[in-house]
This record gives C-alpha cells, sequence and structure tokens, in this order.
C-alpha cells in the first residue's frame, strides 16, 4: 500500500512537470531532489533509501518540524541519466537540495551541472575521494575510506592480532581507495600484506583466486566488498577447506549477509557505524520504527538514508528552505544528531563529516554480536 | 595440508572444472537453440535468472523437495521458453536475422525487469536442498552439487546428442536448422520443431538457474546478463550450434579461467576468457570441437539483414529539421535540450555504427568501446599534457579510427554472428585493459577533474552551448556520410553487405574496404566519447559499458541499418522514451522493453527502412 502511494505520488508529481504546472507543489512542503537507482543492477539502494526517507520525514512532520517531500528520479545509476535528472532538478525551483547518486560514476557525471546552477549536491554514498572536490555545492556524509581503514587496520593487527594479511578487494574506485589505505595502515602497524586481489563487482566464483591466496600462506583475510560479494566468498573459503579468519570493512554489515552466507559466515569479524544493538538511545529510537513499520531490522543504507533527511530537515529549520540557505547552513550547521556519527558536523573545508562512530562486532552462532576482545585461534 | 608434487595446480584444475561446469549448461541451452534458429538468444541468462527464481519460491512458498523443485522449473521454464517462442520471435521468421536477435535483447530486458519487481531487486538466499557432502580432492573439496551440475550438463549433453541424430523429431529438427524451408517442403512442422527447441532449451536454462544458485546460495535480479556472456563464450569455443562441442567449450573456458587466476591474479580472468575467445575465432572459427572440413553453420552468401525501400525524406525536410534543431536552445527547455544532447551524443555512436553494422553488415557488439577509447584519449592529453579541448577531442577522433581498426582487424575476414561475437569479445577486452592498466588510465579510480568542452578557448558549459556543439557534430558527420555512401564507396561497402564472395569476384578488396568503415566509424565514436567524457568531467572503465553497446544497436537498428537519418531518429526516440516514461518510475523500464519489442514485431526494417 505503501509503495502504491508512492508510486501514485511520483506519478502526479512526473505529470505535474511535465505538464509545468505548480500544482503539485502548493502544498507549502520543502521539496529535496533524489537522484538514485531504482531499477537496474543497483536497484535495491534505491528502494532502500527510499524506506528510511518516508520514515525519517513521517517522523519530521510529527514532531511538528518542517513539511517535506522528496522527487524520487530514477537514473539506474547511470551517467547518462543522472545528467539529464540533473538537469531537471536544477530547472526546478521548489527543490533546494540534491541528494545522490548511488554511484560514483552516475554523481560525478552530474556534479557540474549542479556546481555551476548552484544546487548542492549531497553525496551520501560518495566516498570517492575526489567527490567533493568537484565543486563547493558537493557535500557528503559518506565515511571516507582513509577514516574506516586504519580503524580496521587497527581492528585486524592490534585487535585479532593478524600480522601477516591478504586483501581481496572489490575493483572498484571505493574498493581499490579501501584496499590501498588498508595496506597502508596495517603496514605502517607492523603487519605484512602478503596479497592483494580485485574482482569485478558480478563475479561469484572465487575458488582460484583463494587457491592463489592460500599459497602465500597468509594468516588473515581481508575484505573490502559489500555483504552479498562477502557472503559468497566466506562460503568458498569453507568449501576449500581454509582456516583462515576473516576481517571485513563495515559494508558487510548487513542482516543479508547471514541470510545469504549461512554457516560460512561464522567467525566473520566487522565494525560497522550502525550496529542495531547499540544502546545509544538515537540508535535504538530509529531501529523501533523502522521496525515497526516495515517488520525488519535495518542495514547500514537505511541508516544513512534516515540521518541524510533529518540533516535535511535541519538546515531548513535553521537555514531557511533556499538553494544559497541550504548551502550555507552546511558549513555552519553543528551536532546534528545521528545515527551513525552520533552528530554530524561537516568540515568546510573538505565539505565531509568526520568522527565516525565504531562498533567491533563478530559473527557468532549466525548473530552480529559486540567483538568479545578475544583473539582468534589459528 | 596441501601437499602433492602437483601441488596447487591440481586445486587450480579443480576450480577449473567447477566453474566451467556451470558455462556448460549455459552453453548447452544456448548451442540448442543457435542450432536450429540460427540465433543467438540473448534471452537465455533471463530465462535462467527466472528458474533460479521458480526455484526459490517453490522452496520457499511450498516447502517442496528437491526432485519436485527441479521438476517445477523444468515446467515452468520450459512454458516459458515456448511463449518467447510463440509470442515473441515466430512471427518475425522470415524477416531478418538481425530482427529476432533483437528481439531476444528486448524479451531479456522485459523479463529481467518483471522479475526485479515480483521479487525485489535485493538478493535472496536460494539454500541448496542436497546433503552438503564434501569430498576431498588436492586441498580443497568439491561437494554433492558439484556432481549434481557435472550430471546434469553431462546427461543432458548426450540425451540431446541422442535426441538429435537417432528421434524422429530430432531429425526434424535438424532438418529445419539446415534449411527451414526445405524441411517444410517435405512436410516438417517447423513451427513446431522451433517450439520444442525453445522449450528443452529454457527448461535446461532454468535448471541451470537453480542449481547455480544454490551452489552460491544467492540469486538476484542482474545474475542474467553475465550468464549470457560466459554462455556465449563458451558455446563460440566449443563451435557455434554444437551440443557436444559446448560442454568442452565451457569446461575449457573455465580451466583457461582458472590458470589466468593462478598466474597473473584475479583481475585478469576475464581478459583471458576474452582473449580465449579471439584466439579461437581467428585459429578456429567453427569451433575446437567441430571437424574442420565440415560447413561453417552460417549461410556464405545474404546478409543478416531485412531488405527494403527506405522512406524518402527530401532535403528540405531535413533542412528544415536541423533549423527547428538548431533554433530550439532559444526556448526556455533546459531538460529536454540535455535530453537531446545526450541522444544526440548517443546519436553519433549509432551513425558510426550504422555505417558499419548496416552499410558493411558487420554486427559489432562491442561499439562503446570506440567511446572509451576516445574519452581516455582526450582526457588523458588533456590532463597529462595540458592540450586544449578542442585539440584534444580532434585527436582523440583520430587515436580512435587507428586503434579501433587495429583491435578490430582480427574480425575482418569474419561474418556474420562471427564478427558480433568477436567484437562483444573485444569490446570487454578494452574495458579491462582500462581498468587494468593503472599505470596509464588510473584504473578503478577513472579520470577526474576532466575540463569542459572547448573551442578556441572559450568553454562549453551551459546545456545551450553543448546543445548546439552535439548538433553540430551530427549533422557535420551525417551529412560527410551520407556523401561517402552516395559515392563509389558507398557503392563497394554495400557490394560487401549484399555478398561477400560476388564483390571479391569483382575485385572489391573487402578486408580493406572494412577497414575503412571501422576507421571512419571510429573517428565519429571517437569525438563522441571525447565530448561526453569531458562534458562529464568524470571518466571511469565503465561509463561506456557492453550494455551501452547493446543500446546503440539497438537504436541502429530502430532507424533502419545503414539509414543515416535513422540512426539519429533511433537515438532521439531510445533516449526520450526512458524520460518520457518517468512518470511510470519502477515500471519504465518494463514499458520501454515492451514498446521496443512492439516496434520490432511491427517495424523490423527500422523506422526509416534500410538503404
Amino acid at each position: 500500500m505503501n509503495r502504491r502511494s508512492i508510486l501514485k505520488g511520483t506519478a502526479l508529481l512526473g505529470a505535474a512537470a511535465l505538464l509545468g504546472s505548480r500544482s503539485a507543489a502548493a502544498d507549502d512542503a520543502v521539496t529535496v531532489g533524489v537522484s538514485g537507482p531504482l531499477t537496474g543492477p543497483n536497484a535495491q539502494y534505491g528502494a532502500q533509501w527510499k524506506a528510511s526517507f518516508d520514515l525519517a520525514i513521517e517522523q519530521i512532520a510529527a514532531a511538528g518540524g518542517p513539511a517535506i517531500k522528496y522527487v524520487f528520479e530514477d537514473s539506474q545509476s547511470d551517467p547518462r541519466q543522472s545528467v539529464t535528472v540533473a538537469q531537471k532538478f536544477v530547472n526546478d525551483p521548489s527543490i533546494v537540495m540534491e541528494i545522490g547518486d548511488f554511484s560514483s560514476t552516475a554523481s560525478m557525471a552530474a556534479s557540474p551541472i549542479y556546481q555551476r546552477a548552484k544546487l548542492v549536491q549531497f553525496g551520501m554514498t560518495n566516498s570517492h575521494p575526489d567527490f567533493t572536490k568537484g565543486g563547493d555545492y558537493m557535500w557528503s556524509s559518506s565515511i571516507t575510506q582513509a577514516e574506516e581503514q586504519p580503524n580496521l587496520a587497527d581492528y585486524a593487527v592490534n585487535g585479532l592480532g593478524l600480522k601477516k594479511l591478504a586483501v581481496l578487494h572489490l575493483n572498484t574506485d571505493w574498493g581499490t581507495t579501501a584496499k590501498n589505505f588498508f595496506v597502508k595502515a596495517a603496514q605502517d602497524k607492523g603487519a605484512e600484506v602478503v596479497a592483494t586481489e580485485g574482482f569485478l563487482p558480478n563475479e561469484r566464483d572465487f575458488r582460484s583466486t583463494l587457491v592463489r591466496i592460500r599459497d602465500a600462506n597468509p594468516t588473515g583475510l581481508v575484505l573490502e566488498a559489500y555483504y552479498g560479494d562477502a557472503a559468497v566468498i566466506a562460503r568458498q573459503v569453507r568449501d576449500l577447506g581454509l582456516k583462515l579468519p576473516i576481517a571485513a570493512v563495515g559494508s558487510v554489515y548487513s542482516p543479508k549477509l547471514l541470510e545469504l552466507g549461512g554457516d560460512a559466515v561464522n567467525g566473520i569479524y566487522t565494525q560497522s557505524n550502525f550496529f542495531p544493538d547499540d544502546p545509544r538511545p538515537e540508535v535504538q529510537a530509529f531501529v523501533k520504527a523502522f521496525q515497526a513499520k516495515y517488520n525488519r531490522a535495518p542495514d547500514g543504507f537505511n541508516a544513512t538514508a534516515y540521518d541524510t533527511m533529518n540533516l535535511f530537515a535541519a538546515l531548513v529549520k535553521q537555514f531557511g528552505a533556499t538553494r544559497e540557505g541550504i548551502h550555507e547552513g552546511l558549513a555552519k550547521i553543528k551536532d546534528v544528531p545521528s545515527v551513525v556519527y552520533g552528530t554530524i558536523t561537516f568540515d568546510p573545508a573538505t565539505r565531509r563529516v568526520a568522527g565516525a562512530h565504531y562498533e567491533r562486532l563478530e559473527v557468532k552462532d549466525d548473530k552480529f554480536v559486540l567483538w568479545d576482545g578475544s583473539k582468534p585461534a589459528t | 595440508m596441501h601437499g602433492g608434487v602437483l601441488g596447487p595446480w591440481l586445486d587450480y584444475t579443480v576450480n577449473g572444472l567447477i566453474i566451467g561446469n556451470i558455462y556448460a549448461l549455459l552453453a548447452v541451452g544456448l548451442a540448442l537453440i543457435f542450432g536450429v534458429a540460427n540465433l543467438i538468444n540473448f534471452a537465455h541468462g533471463s530465462v535462467y535468472t527466472v528458474g533460479a527464481y521458480i526455484g526459490w519460491a517453490s522452496i520457499t512458498y511450498l516447502h517442496t523437495p528437491l526432485p519436485i523443485t527441479l521438476l517445477l522449473v523444468l515446467v515452468g521454464c520450459a512454458l516459458l521458453g515456448v511463449a518467447v517462442e510463440r509470442v515473441g520471435l515466430r512471427a518475425l521468421h522470415g524477416r531478418s536475422r538481425i530482427a529476432p536477435l533483437l528481439a531476444t535483447i528486448g524479451i531479456s530486458l522485459v523479463l529481467d525487469q518483471v522479475v526485479q519487481l515480483v521479487c525485489s531487486p535485493d538478493p535472496r538466499a536460494l539454500p541448496s536442498q542436497l546433503p552438503d557432502l564434501r569430498f576431498h580432492i588436492g586441498g580443497g573439496t568439491i561437494g554433492t552439487l558439484d556432481l549434481l551440475i557435472a550430471a546434469i550438463g553431462l546427461t543432458s549433453a548426450a540425451a540431446l546428442y541422442v535426441f538429435l541424430r537417432f528421434s524422429k523429431l530430432g531429425w526434424a529438427v535438424r532438418a529445419t536448422a539446415q534449411d527451414q524451408d526445405a524441411a517444410r517442403q517435405m512436410g516438417v512442422d517447423t513451427d513446431r520443431v522451433n517450439m520444442t527447441v525453445f522449450a528443452i532449451a529454457s527448461a535446461l536454462g532454468g535448471i541451470s538457474g537453480v542449481l547455480v544458485g544454490m551452489y552460491y546460495n544467492s540469486i538476484d535480479p542482474n545474475m542474467s546478463f553475465d550468464a549470457t556472456l560466459k554462455g556465449v563464450v563458451a558455446m563460440m569455443i566449443g563451435g557455434l550450434g554444437n551440443v557436444p562441442g559446448a560442454i568442452g567449450g565451457g569446461l575449457l573456458l573455465g580451466l583457461t579461467e582458472s590458470y589466468g587466476i593462478a598466474l597473473f591474479g584475479n583481475s585478469y580472468r576475464n581478459l583471458f576468457a576474452f582473449a580465449l575467445l579471439i584466439l579461437i575465432l581467428v585459429a578456429a572459427p567453427n569451433g575446437l570441437f567441430t571437424r574442420r572440413r565440415q560447413l561453417p553453420p552460417e549461410p556464405l552468401t545474404g546478409t543478416f539483414i531485412a531488405r527494403s525501400r527506405p522512406v524518402r525524406v527530401p532535403g528540405w525536410a531535413v533542412g528544415l529539421l536541423i533549423v527547428v534543431a538548431g533554433l530550439l536552445p532559444l526556448l526556455p527547455v533546459p531538460y529536454l535540450l540535455q535530453t537531446l544532447t545526450n541522444a544526440l551524443l548517443t546519436g553519433l555512436l549509432a551513425l558510426s555504427l550504422t555505417l558499419v553494422a548496416g552499410t558493411v553488415g558487420q554486427v559489432s557488439l562491442g561499439h562503446a568501446a570506440l567511446l572509451a577509447i576516445g574519452g581516455y584519449a582526450s582526457g588523458l592529453l588533456a590532463l597529462d599534457f595540458g592540450l586544449p579541448v578542442d585539440l584534444t577531442v580532434l585527436l582523440a577522433g583520430f587515436v580512435t579510427a587507428a586503434l579501433g581498426t587495429l583491435l578490430v582487424y582480427p574480425a575482418l575476414r569474419m561474418h556474420g554472428h562471427y564478427v558480433s561475437i568477436a567484437t562483444l569479445g573485444i569490446g570487454e577486452i578494452v574495458a579491462l585493459v582500462i581498468l587494468n592498466w593503472t599505470g596509464l588510465t588510473h584504473g578503478a579510480m577513472g579520470l577526474t577533474g576532466l575540463p569542459p568542452p572547448e573551442i578556441l578557448g572559450h568553454e562549453l558549459t551551459s546545456v545551450g552551448a553543448l546543445y548546439w556543439l552535439a548538433l553540430a557534430l551530427v549533422v557535420v558527420m551525417g551529412l560527410l556520410q551520407t556523401r561517402l555512401l552516395s559515392s563509389h564507396l558507398g557503392r563497394a561497402w554495400r557490394a560487401i553487405r549484399e555478398d561477400e564472395v560476388a564483390a571479391r569476384a569483382y575485385g572489391v578488396e573487402a578486408n580493406r574496404y572494412k577497414a575503412l568503415a571501422f576507421g571512419f566509424g571510429g573517428f565519429g565514436a571517437g569525438v563522441s566519447g571525447a565530448v561526453t567524457a569531458h562534458f562529464y568531467s568524470y571518466l571511469d572503465y565503465s561509463t561506456f559499458n557492453a550494455q551501452l553497446s547493446i543500446l546503440a544497436l539497438t537504436m541502429v537498428i530502430l532507424g533502419g541499418l545503414g539509414n543515416v537519418l535513422g540512426a539519429v531518429l533511433g537515438s532521439v526516440v531510445l533516449v526520450s522514451l526512458p524520460e518520457a516514461f518517468r512518470v511510470l518510475a519502477d515500471y519504465r523500464m518494463l514499458i520501454y522493453g515492451l514498446v521496443l519489442l512492439l516496434l520490432i514485431r511491427f517495424r523490423p526494417q527500422g523506422l526509416l527502412g534500410t538503404v
């Protein structure tokens, strides 16, 4: 029912946009444009965003905050479509901020259009180090790998005591950046990296790659991957009879990892900025509300999208519902409550947020639990 | 622990055979359909995905045991295959060979979208229903599922071989494959034969989907494209339409990938796979497992292309259209302009492809690689040498013309489907080289901060200026191409398309003329890629991907093969349609696929007709 009403809403908005009328915007809701994948290979992430946006907007309205609505345009995370979406948004004066796109390719292709039109492009998943260098209208709350990887390296090397590491990474801008920062941090902490292997987003078969890794004799395997890949890799590690402890970047944290990986993911060590059992009150409030509305546990993508909509509400409240207000507000706003960061404050020089929260986790008995501090037996 | 004299090589061999098994199962279905319908079924991967989801649904909701699950998948996918043949393909019989190929692409789009809408795009777990016994081989283990996949692959290939060779219906299938008209004259109900073949092949595809899904315990709606790609490569290695050969092709592909990983690492696996493909196509185009003297399964004369009378568009109408298009930026319609700019830039690619595929008859499935070469050439020249962008765009055109012709050189002496598959492989190789040659191309990080397009020092940043640039490029390249087509060069190109043997007999040096076409087409595509890259300011190996190659081919066929105006029209229609369907939100790609199918059904010669 919910999905259908969104669809209707979008259809109406779209029709209104086509007719060039502003009647749909007659109610004085503040509009944010969202460019992201609703169809195509990354469609699940767009669906996750929507779920969190709807929840946040409901809660903000209930709390008396500004009435917000979003126009979600499907880009399939394809640069050819994200640039037309960008052109559409910058010419719609009711849109005061833009969120997205999902992939770097799609987001950075659209950046020049947003920059020239002076409309803030808020890339909540854009960890590419050059994304915010596109101009002073590019802002991001994505966790940078420069920050996350030293944390992971500390967990693997000092926490888990793994001194000879092999790294298996997604061969994309995100995965490569992650690998480079990890290798450097791990070496600084005195560990040796004996192998690094990249894989393509659709690859499923890792058996031969794992044999290659095995023969480099590491004492631990580090995954820079998303949950779907990590589950498949963990199963093949088991199939090959390898007993390597696995440490993985925070993006494997998702209930889906457990579903897809089954027994094989038990014993994976990871860290997350968002952990539903985290006792912090803002996390618990979010998890409860999400569970009540959708009857499933939220993951990191949900948390990020939820944070972003709340940040937008705070910006509108404090700095007004204008493009320039939002742009100036991002540099000034302080300590917005956040599920991922605790509180969000931007560094105006890098236009990014620092100081994400990290919980060290492990998978035990088919559940994510806080790491108990014990080292893996090898 | 993992010792032995063979050491890791035993493990690499076992692993190669395990993944090869999966490729083989896919290739058998593709080979069967090709053997009869002379058609590379691009919807095969989608049927495989549907099979996986039928299996998932029956386990999740009906709690069926494995044999019943497989039976349901078998029946469901066989029915789907029948529907695909009856609804999607039968009406296209005898029109041209390119129309069914395009129809399978459309069907694949529709099926993938339906799966995604019904089952959500999130990956789902598909737990194996077999007891998980594991057997130790070398340093690793193999499971019951691996053995079942191998058994089904081998049994089905053997059963099909016997069926084709010794049963009456099998004879009918082979007769239909050799000559549809003659078979019909001898009383073979060719429609029924085609339907049977699609049912068998699709059932097999569905079974592979559910088994592979169980093997990885993970299924998602996007698993189809890669499945088709690897299945097609495996089939080509075994020989087009050669069912037992497909098994050998699959295993050989798996082994090559595995040894490639062993020697150079995982990033090079697909590079090895596609290099093997090109090698086979050049050295043994009938596949490794076909007798040398056997005739190739393609007719030697005739073409892919539907004959038709092109729609005559008078010169003044084209002039008027250009003037109206040129005046458009004076209106306050930036969103429309942006959409049209994209359409025109893609239109340059379509112009290039319509020359190569339509006029010369070399249907390329890797044309987006030319955009990538152009984009990288221009981007690197601008970033590393600080050259002005107007110069780098021009240079990129020449670099692409030269490099593109060089790359496609091995494919020049091939015909029909072989060219398509070879160019598909070359396209993938270009993308993989860009990804792996980090020193030159910055690898996965891509090129960032590209300066905007400029002319004589004036940066073109407004949407109107970019639109004018794209329009001017399309008009210039379009007129040039029209001029070439009416020269003796154009006649020679068309002669090669119509009958290469006859053209050679008249002294037309086919390879040189083909190379000329790729050179001219490469220039246009390179310029298009370069302008697009500067306009985006960012470029990585996936900006111009295989899906874009297929989209470009769709545009060209939609407009009418070889038709200059048609290519531009096709790209305007296909870029605008998804934009026009935005109001349909999640359903827009589904509607797009359906519209595409209807267009192919009722206008297989394209909107403006073949020239």
